[in-house]
């Protein structure tokens, strides 16, 4: 009896919120009479770090701005759900995709397959293996590297002890770490006394890095390569009791860290930007070619284009400053 | 040589963690220091306080999958607390019990459905949880709006990193040393586990309704409430891991906090020694894996191990550590 109950209720809350989620799905309707009305679907991963929910953040905000056109964003743990979820978007005939891919290689035979079924292919971020783009926009990975491997450089003349956190291991660490790699070589006062991963995660960070202080009596500085990396290594100096007189290298312009950058806190001298926010390029780059006239469009847009990362200090840092951004 | 297989399955996990412990006094100038001393206990408190509930919740021959998503649920929970709390102007040590008051509370709710689902229900533990790994984090992230929640509250991160003084000993910086709140509640709960299990009718019943239900059954047991209680328990549990969690880092990142918590997890209570198959555990030995596994983590820092092989040396570690203890008969 008891069991029969529950099967009742439980069949009764799956059926509320699949009648529940009709609205948000139901979006290619909309109205009849306009036959501009551009359907586009927004392909992200999922938010497991800050950085991948500040790209959904900035997703939701762009969309605002082109109220004529159905957007339909879907977020994906792994490139299998991320597969699925092109599809499921196929079959609501958009006209464009945005994909910022969660890998990049699972996700190309699938995006040559949209693109040679006429549909516009924005590509954000992580670029596929083979051509299947029309626009493919990128942050800038080695730049990363490089200009914040210049600034540490040079705020330490050229010499001190140094550690440098690397994220999960993918293209974009890699590029990011190499390029800071051939930087410090240049200085031969420049010693990475130890180098691990922080997996992108604050709490993983504190835990290497409180590894790290226990075997290392002298840290000048540590290269930390992501904003929430940053705040584990913090975690871990402020536990060890050993905040002075060594400063952190974040990067990606977390609004707490931009901040602290810009109130001159002398833990954060400076930031560097890989803003989540070129998904908002990439969203903006698929509504102006839908309306100019996609064959048009194409004449002149750009199909590469690389975003630059800026260096962030107490100077700028208030352009970068974005209070209402959850990252 | 047969008794040294006993032995072996009995303290093989005992014996792993001494021989890492050896190997790095050896190899290692700074290992032997107050302060990473401390970091090995302290490191992986918050999973450890939720190990010690998973072990009770194997015993009974269940599974939790839903445990690292519940951390972010109750974490989210906690900090949203805190900061209407404060808003409202209370003090901040009311805000904070407020906030762990939360936690445990919506910990030990959850926990309690998972039970009453798998008791009453009849669904498969890991069935029932698996719908909770997926659907608390996704609560959680509705309540965080897919980011971060931030603590408003100064003395929440002030509690995360606050402690006891150990007389006589300081860091390397010379500033005191320090052993955490979270250390003490991972302390706590093991040797309250430990007493639970041990002396009480409650873990009678749990070793019972794990080896042999029907049997338990039979003895007028009510293996039902006792499946309940445990899972509310365990949820309880991560409640307390939440609250701490969220107050060292001073906020919940909801899709981020907690991720594969129920693996490590699940890996200390089975380097520990305790059986899947339910009947047979420990709740030292969960303690032991816990930090058995930190160590592991602590040593690839160390050796500078590169990052794409340490998953392959941890995996290592558990199915070595485990198949000492098999190494008598088939260890049931």
């Amino acid at each position: 009896m008891l069991k029969n109950l529950m099967t009742l209720a439980a069949g009764a809350a799956i059926l509320g919120l699949t009648v529940g989620c009709q609205p948000g799905t139901d979006v290619g309707n909309g109205t009849p009479a306009d036959d501009e009305r551009f359907v586009v679907g927004v392909s992200i991963p999922a938010a497991d770090h800050g950085w991948t929910a500040g790209v959904k953040w900035w997703a939701d905000e762009a969309k605002k701005n082109y109220p004529n056109i159905d957007w339909i964003i879907e977020d994906a743990k792994s490139p299998d759900e991320q597969i699925t979820d092109l599809e499921n978007l196929r079959s609501q005939n958009v006209d464009a995709l945005v994909i910022l891919a969660t890998e990049s290689a699972p996700l190309t035979p699938m995006a040559k397959q949209l693109h040679d079924a006429g549909i516009l292919i924005i590509n954000v971020d992580r670029g596929f293996t083979e051509p299947a783009a029309d626009v493919f926009i990128e942050g800038d990975n080695a730049a990363f590297g490089r200009k914040s491997a210049e600034y540490m450089a040079a705020k330490l003349n050229g010499t001190g002890k140094i550690v440098v956190l690397e994220g999960i291991p993918s293209t974009v660490n890699t590029a990011r770490v190499e390029a800071a790699a051939k930087v410090f070589a240049q200085y031969p006062g420049i010693e990475i006394v130890a180098q691990d991963s922080g997996m992108w995660n604050r709490e993983t960070s504190e835990k290497v890095m409180q590894n790290i202080l226990v075997a290392n009596s002298e840290i000048d500085a540590i290269w930390a390569s992501d904003d929430d990396m940053a705040l584990g290594v913090e975690n871990a100096l402020r536990a060890a009791g050993r905040r002075d007189g060594v400063w952190i290298l974040g990067g990606a312009g977390m609004k707490d860290i931009v901040k602290r950058v810009m109130d001159g806190d002398p833990l954060y001298p400076a930031d560097i930007t890989y803003p989540p926010s070129m998904i908002a390029v990439g969203i903006h780059e698929a509504a102006s070619i839908l309306r100019a006239g996609r064959a048009n469009a194409l004449k002149y847009i750009p199909k590469h284009i690389v975003l630059d990362v800026d260096l962030v200090t107490p100077d700028n840092a208030a352009d970068y400053y974005f209070p209402e951004s959850v990252y | 040589m047969k008794n040294v297989g006993k032995f072996m399955q009995e303290y093989g996990v005992l014996v792993a963690l001494i021989v890492f412990f050896i190997i790095n006094v050896i190899t290692r100038d700074n290992f032997l220091t107050a302060e990473n001393l401390r970091n090995l206990i302290s490191q992986n408190a918050y999973v450890g306080i939720i190990a010690i509930g998973m072990t009770l919740v194997i015993m009974t021959a269940g599974i939790d999958l839903s445990v690292g998503s519940l951390v972010a649920l109750c974490g989210a929970l906690a900090v949203l607390t805190l900061n209407k709390q404060a808003a409202g102007e209370a003090a901040p040590n009311t805000a904070i019990f407020m906030a762990a008051l939360a936690s445990v509370g919506i910990g030990s709710v959850a926990g309690a459905l998972n039970g009453i689902a798998i008791a009453f229900g009849r669904v498969a533990p890991f069935v029932v949880t698996l719908a909770g790994l997926a659907g608390f984090r996704s609560l959680a992230l509705v309540l965080g709006d897919g980011g971060e929640i931030r603590s408003q509250v100064t003395e929440f991160q002030d509690f995360g990193f606050g402690g006891m003084a150990v007389p006589g000993l300081s860091m390397q910086s010379g500033g005191p040393l320090l052993i955490y709140w979270s250390t003490f509640a991972f302390i706590g709960v093991a040797l309250l586990a430990s007493f639970l299990l041990n002396k009480t009718r409650f873990g009678r019943y749990v070793i019972a309704v794990g080896a042999n239900e029907r049997a338990a059954k039979y003895s007028a047991i009510n293996i039902q409430m006792v499946r309940v209680a445990a899972y509310t328990l365990l949820g309880g549990l991560v409640g307390l891991a939440a609250v701490l969690n969220a107050a060292r880092m001073n906020s919940v990142g909801t899709g981020s906090v907690g991720l594969y918590y129920e693996l490590d997890a699940i890996a200390a209570v089975v380097i520990g020694g305790t059986s899947l198959k339910g009947g047979k555990g420990r709740i030292w030995g969960t303690v032991v894996g816990v930090v058995l596994l930190t160590m592991i983590s602590n040593m690839m820092t160390a050796y500078r191990i590169d990052t794409d092989w340490q998953g392959l040396v941890r995996g290592a570690v558990i199915l070595i550590a485990v198949l000492l203890q098999r190494s008598g008969k088939d260890g049931k």
